[in-house]
């Protein structure tokens, strides 16, 4: 199985349901072996491995002085620091889920760690893998649009329950879980820094002690404007987990992207429901390929820790915004 | 029967003119329009009489109702001269282009004692009253985060009066001032407005914004008007509540679609999307107001709504102008 390129690659923690995607994609890809799972709670590291077949470490320690090369890190937000932390002592290169930390402060840290380190951090934003972001971010640097104004975009969804409300873990509610990505691909899309941000955030859905509901305006250093929707605002009913949608208005035209709109509607008695059952690309295959490439070819990784930073800091502004009621300034 | 004359001889005065036309218990009298030639083609369609000015016409005509079709920014005249005429009025939203103006309006109108009646038709699209109904019943459990958006291209009007910012107040207040007043007809009393547009930024026939609205009610609704489309026209609304999600796009409500091969000198064929009801939007809502005239009840739009939505597309304009969110009293 083990190739001169292939990637030996574990998985650190399944708390974060994304580890399960990616778990699966580790066992689709050739370039990559899938060697084994260690979590903080042992009995999910061993029914984890059981169900995709590798290894259960008995410790975070263990994995990391095996022979791999490289880990996910799929753990809680607030646990982020600390696991790229030991990954980048073990010289293991990482893959870090999203939002990189719960402050700006880890966000740091685990920036300086890997600047400090030979590892290898890539930031798992698989969206800007898919297909048709790929379509658009051509379509607006081919400047068919003309010159960029504005944007909006939504990530809704529904309330992932469980630590995703517990705001020690996760670092607030559905803000910090949805705003980063589109944050991140409008960065891409007008390759200009967020410079200033203004949100309306409540917890009116699930009147917890957690944020469902944001909507949150970014102007970019360029004057772009453009807002982003991070509600948990799909019921249970709804027929998919949720969206990315982007728009982008330009002065020669306007283009909308529905990343998830490949999909069937399937009306089942058996479950009672109506689902979109999606057809289109697995955004996580090409996001772990990208980052097995730059390990065996040594090469720069795709998406960044600063760029982790970055998208994670419009989402914290959002917060004190939200707060005091005024916007935020994010590069004084 | 309710005597009418119709102020301004563009696409909303024929839309008006022809609903009164057809309507049992009012008979369209006048048409006014500063350019006379076509106060007559209209007038001449619907054997009324054609007028110039708005005086001659009041001091000339019997009339029960004023109805003001006329570019934003001259309502403020037409309506200090019809209330002076003490004759009831009926005007195109936005009501006019400045909260003052429009204070002032309601204060004339009431010391005259004529009715003063905000076109805010929105309330009668069947779709938007449909999703009121459904949201005051509970059909979502409570409201909390809204989106609408209302797109098209840049309209055209008579003269291009649109493309004078000043005068329209562009796509944030000329265009989702019918959001506005939908959301408060849903949500009530708006408490904060933040808005990021073009309004300043001087692109010709282009315009766009995002308005953030914060409800007394604790309502989240995000609003967007879009005047940079190349054409076509979209409507989107959703509200997320406790219980459920209620969502609409007018280009998924379209019951009929006519699909034409090309013809002759065309290269490409032609569809037409339609969502045909029998009696239009605009039939209702002047019909409901006639109705109203007829039998001396309140209408359901009073002219305090038509000055609250005014107030938050100005404080919308003013938020793009100052990058400020500015809070509504």
């Amino acid at each position: 199985m083990a190739g001169a390129n292939v990637v030996r690659i574990g998985i650190m923690s399944f708390a974060h349901m994304h580890a399960h995607g990616y778990a699966s994609c580790l066992q689709k890809l050739p370039n990559v072996e899938f060697v084994g799972i260690a979590d903080d709670d042992r009995s999910r590291a061993e029914q984890m491995a059981n169900h995709y077949g590798v290894r259960a470490f008995d410790s975070y320690e263990q994995m990391l002085a095996s022979d791999i090369d490289a880990v996910i890190v799929t753990s809680e937000n607030a646990n982020h620091r600390r696991h790229v932390a030991m990954a980048a002592q073990s010289e293991k290169h990482v893959l870090c889920e999203k939002p990189l930390a719960t402050t700006k402060k880890d966000a740091e840290a685990i920036v300086e760690v890997v600047r400090r380190s030979k590892i290898k951090f890539m930031m798992a934003f698989p969206c800007r893998f898919h297909p048709a972001f790929k379509r658009l971010r051509e379509t607006v640097d081919s400047g068919d649009l003309g010159k960029i104004l504005a944007m909006k975009g939504t990530n809704q969804g529904q309330c992932p329950g469980g630590w995703f409300t517990d705001t020690k873990l996760a670092g607030g509610g559905a803000v910090i879980d949805h705003t980063v990505h589109l944050a991140d691909l409008m960065r891409v899309l007008t390759k200009a820094e967020p410079a200033r941000v203004y949100a309306e955030i409540d917890n009116h859905i699930f009147r917890g002690d957690f944020d469902d509901t944001g909507i949150i305006t970014v102007e970019f250093t360029n004057k772009v404007f453009a807002t982003i929707d991070s509600s948990w605002s799909r019921p249970k009913t709804y027929p998919f987990w949720g969206n990315v949608n982007l728009e982008v208005i330009g002065t020669e035209g306007v283009a909308r992207m529905e990343m998830f709109a490949q999909k069937i509607d399937l009306y089942s008695d058996k479950t009672g429901r109506h689902t979109y059952e999606y057809w289109g690309d697995d955004v996580n295959l090409a996001l772990i390929d990208s980052f097995a490439r730059s390990i065996a070819q040594d090469s720069p990784v795709e998406i960044t820790g600063e760029d982790g930073l970055r998208a994670l800091e419009v989402a914290l502004a959002a917060y004190e915004s939200s707060k005091l009621h005024e916007p935020i300034d994010l590069l004084n | 029967m309710q005597r009418v004359a119709v102020i301004g001889a563009g696409t909303m005065g024929r839309t008006h003119a022809e609903a009164y036309a057809r309507m049992p218990n009012a008979e369209l009298v006048a048409i006014c329009d500063s350019r006379l030639g076509a106060a007559q083609q209209l007038a001449d369609k619907y054997s009324a009489r054609a007028f110039a000015d708005i005086n001659l016409l009041l001091s000339d005509v019997d009339l029960d109702l004023v109805d003001i079709c006329t570019p934003t920014h001259t309502h403020i005249d037409y309506i200090k001269a019809a209330a002076a005429a003490r004759k009831h009025i009926c005007c195109e939203k936005p009501l006019t282009r400045t909260t003052g103006q429009a204070m002032e309006a309601v204060r004339i109108c009431q010391e005259a004692g004529v009715m003063l009646f905000p076109a805010q038709v929105l309330r009668w699209f069947p779709e938007f009253r449909k999703m009121h109904d459904l949201i005051v019943s509970g059909a979502i459990g409570t409201p909390v985060v809204v989106r609408t958006s209302r797109c098209s291209a840049y309209p055209r009007g008579t003269d291009d009066w649109f493309a004078d910012m000043k005068n329209s107040g562009g796509v944030a207040l000329d265009m989702i001032i019918h959001d506005y007043d939908w959301l408060r007809w849903c949500f009530g009393k708006v408490k904060r407005v933040y808005a990021r547009g073009l309004y300043e930024s001087n692109i010709p026939l282009t315009d766009y914004a995002l308005v953030t609205l914060r409800f007394e009610n604790g309502v989240i609704a995000h609003v967007e008007g879009n005047w940079a489309r190349p054409s076509g026209f979209v409507a989107t609304v959703e509200v997320a509540g406790t219980e459920g999600l209620l969502s609409y796009s007018s280009t998924e409500s379209v019951p009929l679609t006519v699909e034409l091969k090309a013809k002759g000198e065309q290269k490409a064929g032609v569809t037409v999307p339609e969502s045909p009801v029998s009696k239009s939007p605009y039939y209702l809502e002047l019909e409901h107001l006639v109705n109203c005239l007829e039998t001396g009840c309140k209408p359901e739009v009073s002219a305090e709504d038509g000055l609250e939505a005014v107030r938050i597309g100005e404080a919308a304009l003013k938020s793009i102008s100052t990058g400020q969110p500015i809070a509504l009293a």
